[in-house]
């Protein structure tokens, strides 16, 4: 019932992936100064991995590895400036002039943000295969 | 390979500690890392003189056990790596311990050294016996470390300081306690009696393991922190009396074992629960002399223990066996390792020209040395624990290597490897007699350090007939007649009874554990959503008393109203009139956008939209679930649907109240202009409440999302026994 086979809804899925991401990208650098940020960013590619799911578009990802990867991103930010004898989680601000864009700006808490996005990718997908019925074979007799 | 490399490391420290053994004798060389500062954490390390003795025995083992365990195991065998990495880390834990020199420190890496070895003990983990030596040895040391922690807390707040340099002395009867605590740990630690049950049951560890822990490292543990803390807590009136006391029962108690078990590995292991002893009573009695002997005892005992044990490792892989009782015709077949036992076990008997003499008899004349009672008990100690270590050295050197009517034991091919480490070990027993001079410069330092009498005392190669010397004869005759007689009529092997109480112990606590999770964690869903719900209610009702009606209204805007009316709307009909599964997640994924709506009219953007996007994924995944279940409710009892209707609507007000009661009484202004120019100033950004996630409260953050990610660990967790637990079944 869940996953549908209709070609319709895949392409659509499809089509829908790209801007999706990018909704998601721009949350994800909007968070600095406007609504957005790692969590809401990590939620929309959530989503699109699971829509993607739901019309039979596999991800190949392991999600326990991408939290993995997350967390020592997380704690990697977070214990860097003791390195450099500062605290822990101390943030560094880094601006610079690129040709295109103009003035950047980039700080630590953006590469903290990118571990935070992974997290919780990977706790959506984690759900989602754990849930998802083309996986787990539905006891018989009740499914449709 | 990898064995080979980690022997790396040891090596390097050996020479650290060599260099600051002998070189100039300048400031002990020191690292400070502030960690807490407020709370005084800080993790504090110097290698001063005690320090760099001990560094020396864990390292210089230590490269030489890993040049032993390379042979132990073979070329073949599997696990090598993981057994590299466990030492290891238990060489790091051992050597953070012997340089801390703050209280805090000491602890962390004292707990460090319980839990390595528990994965050490544990190495053959699909060996029952090896498993439960293992978690018996980590229930005992680590209870210890909790009276550890318990006595370091004391003293700290007695002494006024954390560091073990600047610690005068406490008494009192706080500092009685803390002498207590402190003197079961070491107790727990260094296998004193009636804690050594963990000991000869950790003896299902490797050999290598063995020789490293169970003779010259961890073991030491407990004895050096006697040394340690001696200075601060010896002027109380415990200290000596229940020093004297563990150190009496186990010098005796671990000889006892030692003369009545055939297995050459637990022979060792309960003399180590004897030799251990003997050096707590010196360190309680605490005079020059007696300190003095103590920390040449450590240094003797670690170079000839560990000698016996690899020789007992060898044996046992070269023969099959390490039973006194079943080996024979070793001496011509081996002579090599028969030499290295004979050497190291006259070091152990305190025979000279070797360390072990000298060490013992630097302990004689302590003894002597002291007047009274102290005298009776500690030369009782010494003396008899001396006869009987001579007795238990004579008997297993017979059973290994002597006369035997059973045909000769078969031996499979010779291992350098294996010997190598025994042989230099021996020679150092031997060089250690010949270089006494080179050994007073090492050990005279340390233990002054722990008492300054000390500094007027020397180990003697050759003492002359003194009362001393003539009670040392008197040792090794006695001790060789004992040894002799039980060798030819055994006294019948112990049953473990002390394991056996710590472990129905074990079992009845897991039992109980068993019977309580069992009655709480029923698995009902319904109720334990019952309890929760029940839970938020009674937590909301003192809420209820401070309600002010007069800052109740109704709505800032009346879209407010409306969303409200949407929200409740949408949960009426959701929880009470759809009857398929489908339209009510659909409903309460409506009550969610409602409630981001409310969000986004009270000007709160951040909030809205994550709300928006958490409330979406929850609607995928109820749809991805439901899958698994019907599409309609099944129907219900009316009497079940009259209840879940009250809890839920009890649930809602008591919410309600509560938000009421924070709404009414307003704790101060909202540090709203703090944090605005903390984000745009420090932080960088503009929008304050992801500063605040990312750079202002960062440590929560960070917090949060290892909580969300073991969360999701544990459904994948589930989630994947449920499906192997399938596959089982089809």
């Amino acid at each position: 019932m869940i996953r549908s086979t209709s070609p319709v809804a895949e392409l659509g899925v499809r089509a829908a992936t790209p801007p999706a991401l990018m909704v998601g990208m721009f949350l994800f650098f909007a968070g600095h100064n406007r609504p957005g940020g790692g969590f809401a960013a990590g939620l929309i590619i959530g989503a699109v991995v699971a829509l993607r799911w739901m019309v039979g578009l596999r991800t190949t990802v392991v999600p326990s590895q991408l939290m993995a990867a997350g967390i020592v991103i997380v704690a990697g930010v977070a214990l860097a400036p003791v390195l450099f004898g500062s605290v822990v989680l101390d943030q560094a601000v880094w601006s610079t002039s690129l040709p295109v864009l103009g003035k950047v700006k980039a700080g630590s808490a953006a590469i903290f943000d990118i571990g935070v996005s992974a997290i919780v990718v990977g706790l959506v997908i984690a759900v989602i295969d754990g849930l998802s019925p083309a996986t787990t074979s539905a006891p018989e007799g009740q499914s449709s | 390979m990898v064995l080979r490399l980690a022997a790396i490391p040891p090596l390097v420290s050996t020479v650290v500690a060599l260099g600051v053994l002998l070189g100039s004798s300048g400031d002990a060389p020191s690292l400070d890392v502030s960690w807490v500062p407020g709370l005084d954490l800080e993790f504090v390390f110097q290698i001063d003189s005690l320090a760099a003795l001990m560094t020396l025995l864990v390292s210089g083992i230590g490269v030489l056990v890993f040049v032993y365990a390379n042979g132990y195991f073979g070329p073949t065998a599997a696990g090598t790596g993981r057994f590299a990495t466990t030492l290891l880390a238990f060489s790091t834990a051992m050597l953070g311990l012997v340089w801390a020199d703050s209280v805090w420190t000491l602890f962390v890496f004292w707990e460090a050294t319980s839990i390595t070895s528990f994965l050490l003990v544990g190495h053959k983990s699909v060996d029952a016996a090896a498993r439960l030596a293992a978690r018996r040895a980590l229930l005992i040391t680590a209870g210890g470390g909790l009276a550890l922690l318990a006595g370091l807390l004391i003293l700290a707040d007695r002494a006024g300081t954390t560091r073990l340099d600047d610690m005068g002395p406490v008494g009192g009867t706080a500092g009685g306690v803390a002498a207590a605590l402190v003197l079961v740990a070491a107790a727990t630690k260094s296998a004193q009696f009636p804690f050594h049950v963990w000991l000869p049951g950790a003896m299902a560890a490797p050999t290598p393991v063995s020789a490293y822990l169970h003779s010259a490292t961890m073991v030491k543990a407990g004895v050096l922190l006697v040394a340690l803390l001696g200075p601060a807590l010896g002027e109380t009136d415990v200290w000596k009396p229940v020093g004297i006391g563990f150190g009496l029962l186990s010098a005796f108690w671990g000889a006892i074992g030692a003369l009545r078990h055939t297995d050459a590995k637990l022979i060792l292991a309960w003399g180590t629960v004897s030799q251990l002893g003997l050096m707590i009573v010196l360190l309680s009695a605490g005079s020059g002399k007696a300190v003095f002997a103590a920390v040449s005892l450590i240094l003797a005992h670690a170079v000839f223990k560990a000698a016996l044990f690899m020789v007992v490792g060898e044996i046992d892989v070269r023969a099959g066996t390490r039973d006194i009782s079943a080996l024979s015709g070793l001496g011509s077949r081996m002579p090599l390792a028969a030499m290295v036992a004979v050497v190291s076990g006259a070091s152990m008997a305190g025979v000279p020209p070797l360390l072990g003499f000298t060490a013992k008899e630097a302990a004689i004349e302590a003894a002597l040395k002291m007047d009274g009672l102290e005298a009776l008990v500690v030369g009782f100690a010494v003396i008899g624990g001396s006869v009987l270590t001579v007795a238990y050295t004579v008997r297993l050197l017979l059973g290994l290597f002597g006369p035997s009517d059973q045909p000769a034991t078969d031996i499979a091919d010779r291992r350098p490897a294996m010997a190598f480490p025994s042989a230099l070990l021996a020679v150092g027993s031997v060089l250690g007699y010949v270089f006494l001079g080179t050994v007073n410069s090492l050990v005279r330092p340390a233990a002054v350090q722990v008492q300054p009498e000390a500094e007027v005392y020397y180990l003697l190669r050759w003492p002359g007939i003194t009362t001393a010397f003539l009670i040392s004869v008197a040792i090794v005759v006695a001790g060789s007649t004992v040894g002799w007689l039980v060798f030819r009529r055994p006294l019948g092997v112990p049953s473990p009874v002390g394991a056996g109480v710590v472990d129905r112990g074990t079992d009845g606590v897991l039992s109980v554990a068993r019977f309580v999770t069992g009655r709480v964690q029923h698995g009902s869903l319904p109720v334990y959503m019952a309890v929760m719900a029940m839970t938020v209610i009674v937590a909301a009702l003192p809420f209820a008393f401070d309600v002010e009606p007069s800052a109740i209204y109704l709505w800032d805007s009346p879209m407010q109203g409306v969303l409200a009316v949407v929200v409740v709307g949408a949960a009426v009909l959701t929880s009470g009139m759809a009857s398929s599964r489908l339209g009510a997640a659909l409903g309460l994924g409506s009550v969610g956008v409602a409630v981001s709506g409310l969000f986004v009219v009270h000007g709160a953007p951040d909030l809205a939209l994550t709300q928006l996007l958490v409330e979406t994924v929850i609607v995928v995944g109820f749809v991805l679930g439901l899958g698994h279940l019907t599409r309609r409710f099944p129907s219900a009892k009316a009497g079940w649907r009259l209840l879940r209707l009250v809890v839920s609507v009890c649930v809602g007000g008591a919410v309600a109240l509560a938000l009421a009661s924070s709404a009414s009484n307003p704790s101060g202004v909202p540090p709203l202009e703090d944090l605005t120019v903390a984000a745009v100033d420090e932080g960088g950004g503009n929008n304050l409440v992801n500063v605040i996630l990312t750079d202002v409260r960062a440590l929560d953050t960070l917090g949060e999302v290892v909580v969300l990610a073991v969360a999701a660990l544990g459904i994948l967790a589930l989630t994947e026994s449920g499906r192997s637990r399938k596959e089982e079944v089809a």
